[in-house]
């Protein structure tokens, strides 16, 4: 990991105006279902792949289409010590969100006398940790194979897509389609059912590998998408 | 073994739909000495900016071999004492200038305790000290972009610089402070690689230059600053006085007492040539000394011009690779 990589990441996000409104929207809407509703818990926070987009979108194409590129590796930085960076960058800066989304809402419930448990903080943690750095490993793919936001493209493209199969699947009660449409659903935003994981007997493997095997995956085929590119304008 | 050694490197793209092969590099060998300075021209298109991209490791030749005092050019070690200035310039536009560099000088793993002293220096080497370092390099115009890359190529001394087009689209006081900078690294025993058609810039600055055509080194021709190169004077009197009043043997003569020698005679134009610029300083005193009434003195274009100039225009060789 290069830390100079990461901290100009999360500055470069931060610069976009856009791109800071539409995380203050991801994060702030459900604060106040949890502010106002009644019967609101930490479920009302849903997932993080709405950060994880909004952080993540262009994470290496945008450098790609930009040309930075060209001068970034002319630096002895190497080509999976960008990549890895990118990927962390995303990560954290998504997990770092979730956390603070997290602890708002847990001062809101408590303010309404209905503190959650610490198992349900702690896996609800856990839970947006594992999805902040499968999600993003995930996009570094999509990233990796597209300049600009495409990897955005993609990642819509592949999820209607999956909605579609999953959904014929349905319709036509083919369970293998239906089932195959959610594993794909499900890659694109890898995670691990923290609760499941703790209270099965014995603990299920399958999930952790699952989830590992994917992020690892997805991150080394980045590496070899950007370690086979060519940086000058006079190969393009 | 140091300095920079490039063994018969070729470089095919594949371009379109169709895949046609386009040859950028055929077979270039060449030898660059540690502390030269190694200049680069040729017409658009010969494939100079993909030698560099080739030196620098960010293209992969096809064939050939090319090693860094010993090294592979995209070896971390080499990359660690490496400067680089691209032609088509893009840089991070949402950073300060100030920033960019500071963000370079990590990437380099330089001393970030001495970070913000060098950064300010690099700045105010190429006139961007003060207010402008620290204005968006969205808000930069073209000359203080250029400025800025050079800035970031100079950062922690290298060893190596790669310079593409560095005075591009820079005004004549910039163009002045590049040439100045360019050459107080080649007095320091910095290896700078310089593609430039600002072939002025490449005669002042290098010690040889290599003259690229169609992916081929033509020709590679001394020009270090010392050398001493006859240069053609051509010389207009009034009065129509050479061929008139002056004769051939009167001007062959007065060329001979001023150290010059008389290349031809069209009046009313005569053409000298002259060791140096003293030697022509020589010359016209001479010539004026003895009464010629001296209207005009241009000196022809440089050896490299005239290379330039001998070559057709677009190079690159499209065929099968």
């Amino acid at each position: 990991m290069n830390p100079t990589l990461v901290t100009t990441l999360w500055r470069q996000r931060l610069t976009s105006p856009v791109r800071v409104a539409i995380l203050a929207a991801l994060t702030g809407m459900p604060l106040l279902g949890v502010a106002f509703m009644p019967a609101a818990g930490l479920g009302l926070l849903g997932g993080a792949q709405g950060l994880i987009l909004t952080l993540g979108a262009g994470m290496i194409g945008q450098d790609l289409s930009s040309g930075v590129l060209q001068l970034l590796f002319a630096r002895p930085v190497r080509r999976p010590e960008y990549v890895v960076s990118r990927w962390l960058g995303v990560g954290l800066a998504a997990t770092a969100v979730s956390l603070l989304q997290l602890g708002i809402a847990c001062a809101l419930l408590a303010g309404r006398g209905a503190v959650p448990t610490a198992q349900e903080i702690v896996m609800f943690g856990g839970g947006r940790l594992l999805e902040s750095f499968g999600g993003a490993a995930v996009l570094a793919l999509f990233s990796s194979l597209i300049g600009g936001f495409g990897d955005l493209g993609i990642y819509l493209l592949v999820n209607l897509g999956a909605g579609i199969v999953q959904m014929a699947g349905q319709v036509k009660q083919w369970l293998w389609l239906s089932r195959a449409g959610a594993e794909i659903n499900a890659a694109l935003t890898p995670t691990i059912d923290l609760m499941r994981l703790v209270t099965a007997t014995p603990m299920p493997w399958f999930p952790i590998v699952s989830y590992a095997s994917t992020v690892v995956l997805c991150l080394a085929l980045a590496i070899v998408v950007i370690n086979r590119k060519e940086f000058s304008y006079a190969s393009g | 073994m140091s300095g920079i050694q490039v063994e018969g490197l070729s470089k095919t793209y594949r371009r379109g739909l169709t895949g046609e092969r386009v040859r950028a590099l055929v077979d270039v060998s060449l030898t660059i000495a540690p502390g030269e300075a190694f200049g680069i021209i040729g017409p658009n298109g010969a494939g100079k900016t993909t030698f560099l991209g080739c030196l620098l490791g960010l293209l992969r030749p096809d064939a050939g071999r090319i090693t860094i005092d010993g090294h592979a050019p995209d070896d971390l070690a080499i990359r660690a004492v490496t400067g680089y200035l691209p032609e088509r310039l893009v840089l991070d536009r949402w950073m300060t200038g100030h920033d960019f560099l500071a963000y370079h000088h990590a990437l380099a793993r330089l001393s970030a305790a001495r970070r913000r002293d060098e950064v300010a220096d690099a700045l105010d080497r190429v006139g961007l000290g003060g207010e402008a370092g620290q204005r968006a390099i969205r808000r930069y115009s073209r000359g203080m972009l250029q400025r800025l890359g050079l800035a970031q190529a100079m950062l922690g001394r290298p060893r190596y610089l790669f310079l593409d087009e560095p005075a591009s689209g820079v005004d004549p006081a910039g163009v002045v402070l590049f040439r100045r900078l360019l050459s107080e690294l080649a007095r320091k025993d910095v290896t700078v690689i310089l593609n430039s058609h600002q072939l002025d810039q490449v005669e002042r600055v290098c010690d040889r230059v290599a003259f690229v055509k169609a992916g081929r080194v033509e020709a590679i021709e001394t020009v270090a600053a010392g050398a001493t190169h006859a240069r053609v004077l051509r010389v207009r009197a009034a009065d129509q006085a050479i061929g008139a009043r002056v004769t051939r043997e009167q001007l062959a003569a007065l060329a001979v007492s001023a150290g010059a020698e008389l290349a031809g005679l069209d009046p009313p134009e005569a053409r000298f040539t002259v060791a140096d610029d003293a030697g022509a300083a020589r010359l016209l005193q001479t010539l004026i000394g003895a009464g010629v009434p001296v209207a005009e003195a241009t000196p022809e274009e440089s050896r490299l011009e005239r290379l330039f100039l001998d070559a057709p225009g677009d190079a690159r060789t499209k065929g099968s690779a």
